[in-house]
Order: C-alpha cells, then sequence, then structure tokens
C-alpha cells in the first residue's frame, strides 16, 4: 500500500514537472513571438514609409495630374480640379496610398478651404477614409495654361500623401 | 521500487517527453514556414516600391538591377478589369523535397505595369522602364527579367538605354534569347517592323513572334512583347488602353475648363472621339490607333500656348 502511494506521488510529481516544462516552452515561445512580431510591425512600417516616399515622386508625374511630362514635381491645375471632382471616384482602386491632397502654401493660410470654393486652397485627389495615416509631403508647382505666357501662370504647392500608421 | 511502477514511469515520461518534443519540432517548422512567408512578402512589397525610382519619367528610360541572395522566383499575375493590377509575388528556392517554396504574400500593384514572364527564376533580375506615348504619355512601362539578351539587326541607338544584360550583336553571353530584328540566326524571338508613314523607325509598329505566338505592339510595347509572356502582354496593353481612355476623357474636361479662360483649343472632338475608341480598343487595333493618335499629336502641337499636354 506504501509503495503504491510512493508510486502514484512520483506520477504527480512528474506530471507537474512536465506542465512546468510545457509552460516553460510556451514562455520562452512567446517572448520569441513578441520580439517577432515587433520585427514584423518594424518591417511593415518601415516599407510604407518608403513606398509613401517614393510614391511622392510617382504621384506627381502622374500623367493624370502632371504640367509637361517635360517637368518633374508640377501639377496641372485644371487637372486637379477635375480629379478632385467626380471624375475623380473613377480612379478609387488606383492609389498606391491612403489618401492624396495638394495644398496651395502660398499665400499663408489660417484656415484649409476645400475646392471648388473662392480663394480655395486645398484639392482632396483621394481619401480612403482610414483615421489613422501618417502623412508625408514634398513641395511642388501647381501651374495652368493662360494664353500668352509660355511657361503658363505657377504657384508653390504642397503634395500630401498618408499612409496607413501599422504603428498604431 | 516494482517493476510495473517503474515502466509506468518511464512510459509515461516518454510519452509525454515525446508530445512536447513533437510540438516543440512543429512549432519550430511552422515558425519557420511564418518567417519565410514573411520575409517573402517583403520582397515582393520591396519589388514594387524599389521600381518607383526606375520610372522613366522625362528621361528616355531608367535601368536597375535587384540582387538577390539566393535563387528567387518571382511570380506576376495580370488582372485587366478597367485599371486592372498586377499581382506580384516571390518564391525561394528550397532545395529540400519540393524545389521551391510556396510563395509569399503577394502584393497588388494598380499604378504600374510590369511586363516578366508569369513565373521568372533568378539570382539577378533586371529592370528597365519606358514611357507609353498614345499620343500623350499614358505611363511607364516596367520590364523586369533575370535572363540575358541578345539583339541582333537591332536599328542603332534603338533602345536608347545600355542595359547590362542586352548585348546588340557580337554578344558573348552563350545561352543568351537571342531577338532578331527582321532577320538572323538562331532566333528565340522575331521583330517584324511594319511602320511605313510617321514613323522614326520601320520597328515603330509590327509584330513580335515569340514561340510561334504573334504580339502586335505600337512603341515601346515592343519591349513589352519581347520581355514578358504573351498572357500578361495582353493584358498590360488592356489595362493601358483603357487608362488611355480615361486621361482623354480628363483632356476633354480640361479643354471646358481652359476655353472658359480664353485659352481655346481645337483639340476636343477628337480627344472625344479618341477616347471612346481607344477605352474599348484591342491589342489588333493598336496600329491603326497609331495612325489617329499621331494625328492628334499634330494637332496639340500645332497649338502651342494652349496645347493640352
Amino acid at each position: 500500500m506504501r509503495n503504491v502511494v510512493k508510486g502514484q506521488m512520483k506520477i504527480q510529481q512528474m506530471a507537474v514537472m512536465i506542465v512546468a516544462v510545457f509552460f516553460f516552452f510556451v514562455l520562452v515561445g512567446l517572448f520569441f513571438l513578441g520580439i517577432v512580431l515587433k520585427d514584423v510591425k518594424g518591417g511593415a512600417e518601415r516599407l510604407q514609409k518608403e513606398q509613401a516616399i517614393s510614391s511622392l515622386k510617382v504621384i506627381a508625374d502622374m500623367s493624370e495630374l502632371n504640367y509637361d511630362s517635360t517637368w518633374s514635381m508640377s501639377f496641372d491645375e485644371d487637372k486637379l480640379r477635375i480629379m478632385s471632382g467626380e471624375f475623380g471616384r473613377n480612379y478609387d482602386l488606383f492609389w498606391p496610398v491612403a489618401s492624396v491632397g495638394v495644398y496651395k502654401v502660398y499665400p499663408r493660410f489660417d484656415e484649409v478651404k476645400e475646392c471648388p470654393s473662392v480663394d480655395c486652397n486645398y484639392y482632396e485627389i483621394w481619401d480612403n477614409g482610414q483615421g489613422d495615416v501618417k502623412t508625408y509631403s514634398t513641395y511642388v508647382a501647381i501651374c495652368e495654361r493662360v494664353k500668352g505666357m509660355a511657361n503658363g501662370r505657377c504657384e508653390i504647392g504642397k503634395l500630401v500623401v498618408g499612409v496607413v500608421d501599422v504603428g498604431k | 521500487m516494482k517493476r510495473g511502477q517503474f515502466n509506468f514511469v518511464w512510459l509515461f515520461a516518454i510519452v509525454a517527453g515525446g508530445a512536447i518534443l513533437f510540438l516543440a519540432i512543429y512549432g519550430a517548422l511552422r515558425f519557420g514556414d511564418t518567417m519565410r512567408f514573411q520575409s517573402d512578402s517583403e520582397v515582393a512589397k520591396s519589388i514594387a516600391i524599389i521600381t518607383d525610382p526606375l520610372q522613366a519619367g522625362f528621361a528616355e528610360g531608367s535601368f536597375g538591377k535587384i540582387l538577390f541572395q539566393q535563387e528567387t522566383r518571382v511570380n506576376n499575375v495580370c488582372f485587366d478589369g478597367e485599371f486592372g493590377k498586377n499581382d506580384i509575388s516571390v518564391a525561394t528556392w528550397s532545395g529540400i523535397g519540393e524545389e521551391w517554396n510556396l510563395p509569399g504574400g503577394a502584393t497588388s500593384i494598380h499604378n504600374k505595369y510590369i511586363f516578366s514572364s508569369d513565373i521568372a527564376s533568378g539570382l539577378d533580375y533586371y529592370v528597365f522602364s519606358k514611357s507609353f506615348d498614345f499620343p500623350y504619355e499614358v505611363s511607364d512601362l516596367i520590364f523586369l527579367t533575370p535572363d540575358d539578351y541578345c539583339f541582333v539587326n537591332m536599328p542603332d541607338g534603338f533602345l536608347g538605354l545600355s542595359v547590362p544584360n542586352i548585348e546588340v550583336d557580337n554578344c558573348s553571353v552563350a545561352d543568351a534569347v537571342r531577338v532578331c530584328f527582321g532577320s538572323g540566326d538562331n532566333c528565340d524571338v522575331m521583330v517584324y517592323g511594319s511602320c511605313l508613314s510617321g514613323c522614326d523607325s520601320v520597328y515603330d509598329e509590327g509584330v513580335v513572334v515569340k514561340n510561334g505566338i504573334d504580339m502586335r505592339y505600337v512603341g515601346n510595347l515592343l519591349y513589352g512583347a519581347i520581355f514578358s509572356d504573351k498572357g500578361i502582354y495582353d493584358c498590360n496593353v488592356r489595362r493601358l488602353l483603357y487608362r488611355a481612355g480615361k486621361i482623354a476623357e480628363e483632356f476633354v474636361g480640361k479643354a471646358d475648363l481652359m476655353d472658359a479662360r480664353n485659352c481655346n483649343t481645337n483639340l476636343k472632338p477628337d480627344l472625344i472621339v479618341w477616347g471612346a475608341m481607344v477605352g474599348n480598343a484591342s491589342i489588333n487595333d493598336l496600329a491603326s490607333l497609331r495612325t489617329m493618335a499621331n494625328v492628334i499629336d499634330r494637332k496639340n502641337k500645332g497649338e502651342k500656348l494652349c496645347g493640352m499636354w
């Protein structure tokens, strides 16, 4: 009888030990998984940032927006007017980023006024409606063709693109 | 200790230990697979990003090279509804069991036109781009290939770009794909030019014959036909024609805005017709569309200060 109790004790000890070892490995696994997932998140953030920065030039040079195919980083204001209107909805699935907008930065403004409206200073080309976006921007020229002016009339603008903030 | 107790304790330890060991090995393998999937997906996304600065812009073209640390397979799947997309995924060489691992997650690229084989394998990939003007610039075309090419009888200065994997005439690489312009020996690909008027070279339009399959082209689509499979080529051309139609619609709107401030243009009727034609065109219509594109381009150049592009 005493031997049976002793045997049962050993089995229980063994079971507790195995469960403890199992949990130890699970914890070690979770620890490594945490490190790896942090790395995945970091990688995703890095790729999003690279995508946003490289997209700035790609978007500025798109035929649907650029002023002249021989000019880099210049927008045609007529095209901005069209793309920020109903016609732009045709391009909903086209953009490589979450949002695209163009501001006129001169003269300086206190309030953003979306175009079309009087004295407007902002063209919203695309916004997929996602709240958590990180924005990247670059300065551009906004030009329009005017009779009698060889290079048209140009203003200073700012192209702002947003990408989903995977860090949040 | 009785013999039966000893056996039971050992049996219990072996079964439980075996289970833990099995779970650990299974977990490690799954973990390895997940890591590989993550890495391959990252590479696919990176291909989409690193081709951004390679877009030709207003230059004649642009060239770059992608170096992988191990044999890599790049899969290109093209979808052609409206603007369509290229789905790019990457698989790495396994060496165990199945030769190639399953590809990582695909990256969808809607705003680029990547011409390559359906499945390309190699260590070093060459990427170069050329613009597609029809008659205004529609987009840049991106060509991706791991293979070496030998262009035979190509007109001087035709490529306009020095790409290391493309040799002209006296080729040194033995297993290079031989692309012959008009005529040549041991040709893998034949290019027959058919441009007779309004062109800089007879090869401004024509047919590329590859594996007995004809691919009609105009302008820089020639390189698309040389470097990609028929399915990818046809799909990307349909996507480009759709986009050309949409840009024509935009130009019609732009013409109205320009007219409103006395910068009149006479191109609106042509652009309405052009937009309707090009948006619904097929690859067989390319040559006839090119003639019309040349007419519209000449009219636009005549507009001088109030030109559309």
